[in-house]
Parts: C-alpha cells; structure tokens; sequence
C-alpha cells in the first residue's frame, strides 16, 4: 500500500532516524491506559491471546506487534517485522487507523474501499476490530484523563494539535499538487495521444470492414 | 398509518448507545454464543452487558430484542433454552426466535415474553404466519427478503394483527434464509447451526501486485483488481468462471438501500423497518440509523426525503432495492 502524502507522512520521515526501543515506553504506558480504561476489550480477546497482529501505519517508519494475552499484552515497536512472525497484518494510513481504533469510521466501509489492506489470519483481525470498536476508545480523551488535575488543558490542547494538522492537510495538498504537476501534465499529453490513436483505429477499422463488405 | 418502528443493529454494547443516540425505536442484538446468527469473533453482549444495554435502552424510550436465530444443535438445546431464559430474566422486550422447537419452549416457560420470528424461520405467506402466530402466540414476523411491495401489502392485510417486519439496509442472503447450506459445504459451519456465514476463521485476503484474492476455506472466491471496491468473501457473492465467462453467478457484492422506497413500505402497512448489520462498526451504526430516522420522520410528516449518502458503507459501493421492486422481473 502506497502511503498518502499526509502530514503524517512528513512526520513519519522525520521519526526515522529514531530508534524504535526509544519510543517503547510511549506505547508501553498507552498499553497500560488501555488496559486500565477499556479492560472489555482484552476481555474480548480472551480466545485470541496467543496470536501476534501487525499494526502497521504506512506512513510511518515502524509497525506495532500487538500480543493481546489478557494476563500479559505486548505492543512493541518494531523497524521492520518479517510476514513468518506474525498471524495477521492490518495495514493503513495512521489517520485511517485511529479513526478506525476510536470508531469513527466503519471497518468493512474501509477494507471495502481498499483504504485498509488485512493479511493472514482474518479470524483475529475481526475479532481485534469488534473488540476495539465496542470499547469506545477516545484517544485524546484518554491520554489526557492520566493527567489528573490537567486533563481539560491537555485536552484542549491535544484537539488544538489537531486541529493545526488538519489546516495543516490542506497546505501539503497543495505541495503535493505542485509536485506531481510535470507527471500530471506528462500522463495528461498521453491521454490525449491515446485519444488521437484510438480515434484513428476506430477509423481504419471502419473504413477495412467497408472494404470487406463491398 | 402506522409510525413504523426503526429496528437497529449492535454487536457490542458501544454500537447499541450509538443506535439509540442516533434515533433507534429498538435495537436487537445477540449473546456472545452459537445461539444467534452473528456469532462472530469478538461481537455480542455478555448477560451483564445486555443487562446494562437494556437499562441505557429503556431509560431513553427505546426497547432492546434479542435475537436467538439458529437452530438448536440436536439433543443439545440447552444453551439456546438459557438464552431465551436470560432474555426474559434480564427485561428484554422481546425475543427474536426461528426454530419450532425452541418458540414452542418460549411460548410455554415465558408466556408474558414478547415473541418475534426470525427471517431465518423463512415465513413468507399469509398460512405460514398464522401457524405460528395462531399456535405460538408470534406478534410479529420478520419477512424474508423475497417480497414485492404489494405481496407484502398482502400478506399484511390477511395477517393482522400480526405484525411485519421488513429489512431496508444493509447485506442481502440469496432467497432461501433459513435454508442456505453454502457456508456449510466450503467450511462445514452455517449461518444456521453455528451463527456464521463463510467464518473469519476461514477467510483470507492474499495481496499482490495486481490486486488481492479473497478465499473461503481455500477456495478462490473473488479477485479485485487494485483500485476495485472489495467484498466479503462468501459463497454467493463469489466470482466464478462458468461456460468460459467469469461473472457473479449468484449476487454481486451490493448493500440494500430502501430509503426511496420508504414511502411505499409504509402505506403497505409494515409494523418495523429492520437494518442488518450486527458485525459492522459503530461508525456504520450511527450513519445509517441517522439516515433511515430522518426519512422515516420525513414521510410521516409529510415531507420530502432528505437527500443521505450512504455509498462509502454499503459492500463493493454498490445498492439495489433488492425483490422489493423485483427489477429483473
């Protein structure tokens, strides 16, 4: 899946020289929060514990191995993440996948849409989905709700955060616009020359099947 | 006319708030088991969830059914006896039932217990009904999805004061409900005995550079090309090649949408407006029963439709009215 070109992805190029085991403990502590705030959604695991699922948001340069074993789950960061290792793959934007984690959109819409791509085991992907989905994540809300006597300010702040990201999609629209221009022009002459060519062939098989008939 | 009532989906107690915030009359949902015919990974209601479900439901006016649809295993009926016992327990509104043997159990041990009968009973005419209502006590029957408009007018005007119940969203069965065993030769489980059509257990997806190839128990069903809408791949939404042509032999990915039809199925005297969908997401939940409370509350007020759209969640972004219209006739 080819990544959008998204704030996110800006974002994504400039995490890369980062090492994941420095961003473990972000995931560690958003693990924990989970866990704490929504522990139906491992609850409805339970049958899955021992399957490993690849988190991968394509527009950032590392996946999230999930392990939902309901006495010890695992997120762990990873580089890269070999097919062999893991029972399934959900694949997407990272916009398209917290709107998915928080319900915001609906996962069939998205897998039908092609805007999610699922490998390996789909009996796990379903049963992450519909467990996610009937937690009722709010990430912000829940971020900011471990801030104690903060959490409103923090709230406000991390909807101001992306608030700035969305105006932000807008700009990159148009940076990405400028730069496909000469190949947009380019595919754009080639259209018009097929036109011309398939016109012509139109013509020519007309004028043969004329000929034939007389 | 009758107000209809709207009759929503939730496969998790997040969808079922989402379904009466959004306008639902009722909300019908299942237990986390065989006995209903969603019986999916991860989805359904625990006994405390549907306990909590039904509080959240009737402190907003809203009623919650549950639905036990498949037919009990033989020799083993157990599991589905304590489902319509829980149900009745716990306050739910009604039950949604299609076995004989398990409506017969209900009517006789909950008597003051609501009795719907399922689609998957596959009752589709005026004697059928009466059978059930006449012998069970069935206030109202959810008819299978193989009707015209007028035939459900019909069966309405004979069958009174029965009640109907009639889909208007989401995915569509081949015509035989209750009786499809397609599932059941490619994995050996049914949307009948054990609540899955083509499970998720034996569903896979296999990308590649020309596109991805659903598969159902190792068997090809369909292939998408890259920028193609996808589907679900069960057995009768599959892509085959027969007599050299490659085509949908039994029905195209495609959702039903009736909302134009609204109007019509009310002045046919339909009771409830059913959406399918117990296994999408909240998100899926919450759009469509907006769409559908609006244009029900258009009608009955005497206005025009509201314009909705609802492409984005409908299955390969495609909606038909189905046998309502009969266009192929």
């Amino acid at each position: 899946m080819t990544p959008p070109f998204s704030p996110v992805l800006l974002l994504g190029l400039a995490l890369r020289p980062v090492r994941p085991v420095l961003l473990q403990p972000v995931f560690d502590a958003m693990l924990r929060l989970v866990r704490s705030r929504h522990p139906d959604i491992l609850e409805r695991l339970e049958a899955y514990g021992d399957r490993i699922v690849c988190i991968d948001p394509v527009d950032l340069p590392f996946a999230l191995l999930l392990e939902p074993d309901p006495e010890q789950p695992r997120l762990t960061v990873r580089r890269y993440v070999d097919a062999c290792e893991v029972h399934a793959t959900i694949r997407g934007p990272l916009e398209t996948l917290i709107a998915l984690a928080e319900g915001k959109v609906d996962g069939d819409a998205l897998f039908f849409s092609r805007q999610l791509v699922v490998e390996g085991d789909t009996e796990v992907v379903v049963a992450l989905r519909n467990a996610i989905d009937g937690a009722g994540i709010d990430l912000v809300a829940d971020l900011a709700s471990t801030l104690g006597p903060l959490a409103n300010p923090a709230q406000r702040a991390a909807t101001g955060v992306l608030d700035l990201l969305s105006s932000l999609r807008g700009s990159v629209e148009t940076v990405r616009q400028a730069l496909i221009a000469p190949a947009m022009h380019n595919a754009a002459a080639r259209d018009a020359r097929l036109a011309e060519l398939e016109d012509e062939v139109k013509a020519l098989r007309k004028a043969a099947r004329r000929g034939t008939s007389r | 006319m009758i107000r209809p009532e709207l009759v929503c989906p939730a496969g998790t107690p997040a969808a079922l708030k989402s379904a009466v915030d959004a306008g639902a009359d009722c909300v019908y949902v299942g237990f986390r088991d065989e006995t209903n015919a969603r019986n999916f990974p991860g989805l359904n209601f625990s006994r405390k969830e549907l306990e909590e479900g039904i509080a959240y439901a009737h402190a907003r006016g809203a009623k919650v059914l549950v639905a036990i649809n498949t037919f009990p295993r033989a020799g083993y009926p157990d599991l589905w006896h304590r489902a319509v016992d829980d149900s009745a327990r716990l306050g739910a509104d009604a039950v949604i039932l299609a076995d004989i043997g398990l409506i017969d159990y209900a009517a006789r041990t909950h008597p003051e217990l609501r009795l719907h009968l399922s689609v998957q009973a596959a009752a589709s005419n005026p004697q059928s009904i009466g059978f059930y209502a006449g012998n069970f006590g069935v206030r109202r029957v959810v008819l299978p999805r193989v009707l015209t408009v007028p035939e459900i007018a019909a069966i309405n005007g004979a069958v009174a004061p029965v009640e109907t119940e009639v889909f208007v969203f989401g995915g569509l069965c081949v015509m035989a409900e209750g009786r499809c065993a397609l599932s059941s030769y490619a994995t050996g489980q049914s949307p009948n005995m054990n609540g899955v059509c083509s499970p998720a257990s034996h569903v896979r997806y296999v990308e590649s550079g020309r596109g991805v190839t659903s598969q159902l128990a190792g068997f090809t069903i369909n292939q998408f090309g890259l920028n193609e809408p996808a589907g679900y791949p069960t057995l009768c939404k599959g892509r085959f090649n027969a007599n050299g042509k490659t085509s949908y032999l039994f029905e195209e990915p495609t959702s039903l949408n009736t909302l134009t039809m609204l109007p019509d199925l009310i002045k046919a005297g339909v009771t409830a407006f059913k959406i399918e969908g117990r296994q999408r997401g909240r998100a899926y939940v919450a759009a469509v029963v907006q769409a559908f409370r609006a244009g029900i509350d258009a009608v009955m007020d005497g206005r025009p439709l509201p314009a909705t759209d609802l492409d984005s969640i409908t299955e390969g972004g495609r909606q038909t009215t189905g046998a309502y219209e009969k266009a192929w006739r």
